[in-house]
């Protein structure tokens, strides 16, 4: 018998046992990271899910009080015109009541054009159409520049509208992100079974689960940098 | 000295109790950085709401305010009519004039806040429509003061301590992954990943406590 020591070789139980528990500290970490992006796309999502709801909130409250505005706005430019026409309407009926020799009717008529005269000429210090230099008519006898008027009605609403969309879209966008890093994470715990089943087997078995936690491992972790990127 | 430590059952029962501690602290790290999410939730929710009751109010004062405005215009279109059959030489204008006077305009006057107050009557004749709509919103403070901004600048702090306290609890996780190496670990490494594994939970703790302590001050002593 020999008493000289033969090397330590090492045990099929033991052989890759550390290279094992390396790999899985890796998807510890990586996957640890994953989640940390993942409440973070999750928080985003929330907030921009909650201004897109907000803006939605003030476009409607701006659209019905610059449709409160318009419809008070125009209601008075169609007064003015009415009682312009009416006052021009009777100013042509006196005059043929006159040639007629109608007096009392020319008295009549007289005063009922002084009447929708004196009313269009009051109803056109209410109305934006007479008052402001954006629409008011360039001539004397022109009319006001209504469709400046529409498009500046809406300017306000069409904005917070844009800043709605603007929002709804980043919601979209993150909420994707917080989605897919679900995947991501779910197929991390995959290359943690894959590592936990290698650790618990010997021999080549051992190393045919190692090379599939690896490529897990690897793929998973592509599609977060994937995620991180686009 | 250390191999004698390595070996002995007193330190596989120490790492046990150490790896019940860490996981008890991030069972209650998880459920701070849920309640925190879920404070940060609560805020937003409260946001919303208060938007659109101050919505609603603003846009109740807004058709209050242009239905007032029509009511006015008639009663300064009514009193125009009137000057102007006043000033007309006409007798039966004048006489139309003056029961118009009499009993039209008081009656017109008085279904519009904005005839009878003189602080809205502008220079050129016409209604100051935006102090009114002020004057309606300040009438009912409950709702014009609601502040949904407040709430969401809230619901950022809580949002942002949650990001935080997620790092945290990783932390906290990963400590717990090293003291598991560590139970399990050959004997030769035990003690570094014991090591580094209390190292970890020391920090993951200390960050916790810190990222607590400056959202506790920022939102002024609320949890």
């Amino acid at each position: 018998m020999s008493e000289n020591p033969t090397p330590a070789a090492v045990e099929p139980t033991e052989r890759y046992k550390i290279l094992i528990v390396v790999l899985t500290m890796i998807t510890t970490v990586i996957t640890a990271i994953v989640a940390t992006l993942q409440a973070d796309a999750n928080i985003r999502a929330n907030n921009a899910n909650r201004d897109s709801q907000y803006y939605a909130i003030l476009a409607s409250g701006e659209l019905h009080r610059s449709g409160l505005q318009s419809s008070y706005d125009l209601n008075t430019f169609a007064k003015i015109l009415y009682e312009t026409q009416t006052s021009l309407m009777m100013q042509f009926t006196a005059l043929q009541s006159e040639q007629g020799g109608d007096k009392f009717g020319t008295a009549l008529n007289k005063i009922s054009a002084l009447a929708a005269q004196s009313r269009a000429d009051k109803l056109m210090s209410f109305s934006i159409f007479f008052t402001d230099e954006r629409y008011a008519p360039k001539t004397s006898d022109g009319m006001p520049d209504t469709e400046a008027y529409l498009k500046d009605a809406n300017a306000k609403a069409t904005e917070i509208v844009e800043q709605q969309n603007a929002a709804a879209d980043e919601y979209h966008k993150w909420s994707r992100k917080a989605d897919s890093y679900v995947g991501v994470l779910t197929v991390m715990a995959v290359a943690f079974f894959l590592f936990g089943l290698a650790q618990a087997l010997t021999g080549k078995m051992r190393l045919v689960f190692v090379i599939f936690g690896v490529v897990t491992l690897m793929a998973a972790s592509s599609w977060a940098m994937l995620i991180l990127v686009v | 000295m250390l191999k004698r430590l390595n070996e002995s059952p007193r330190l596989e029962v120490f790492i046990a109790i150490i790896i019940a501690v860490v996981s008890l602290t991030t069972a209650l790290a998880a459920w701070r950085a849920s309640m925190v999410s879920s404070a940060a939730g609560d805020a937003i929710r409260q946001g919303l709401i208060d938007a659109l009751k101050k919505q609603a109010a603003a846009s109740e004062d807004w058709r209050r305010t242009y239905e007032e405005a029509g009511h006015a215009q008639t009663y300064a279109v009514a009193l125009a009519q009137v000057e102007a059959f006043e000033n007309s030489g006409d007798k039966a204008a004048q006489a139309q004039a003056a029961t118009m006077r009499q009993y039209l305009l008081p009656n017109l006057q008085l279904v519009s806040e904005l005839t009878t107050d003189e602080r809205y009557l502008k220079s050129d004749g016409t209604y100051d429509l935006d102090l009114r709509f002020a004057d309606l919103e300040a009438a009912v403070p409950d709702l014009g003061s609601l502040d949904p901004q407040a709430s969401f600048k809230l619901a950022d702090q809580y949002s942002s301590e949650q990001r935080w306290l997620t790092v945290g609890v990783v932390l906290l996780a990963i400590s717990l992954f090293w003291l598991a190496l560590s139970q399990l670990s050959l004997k030769r490494s035990r003690l570094a990943t014991l090591a580094v594994g209390v190292g970890i939970y020391l920090f993951g703790l200390v960050w916790f406590g810190l990222v607590e302590l400056i959202f506790f001050s920022v939102r002024g002593g609320a949890l």
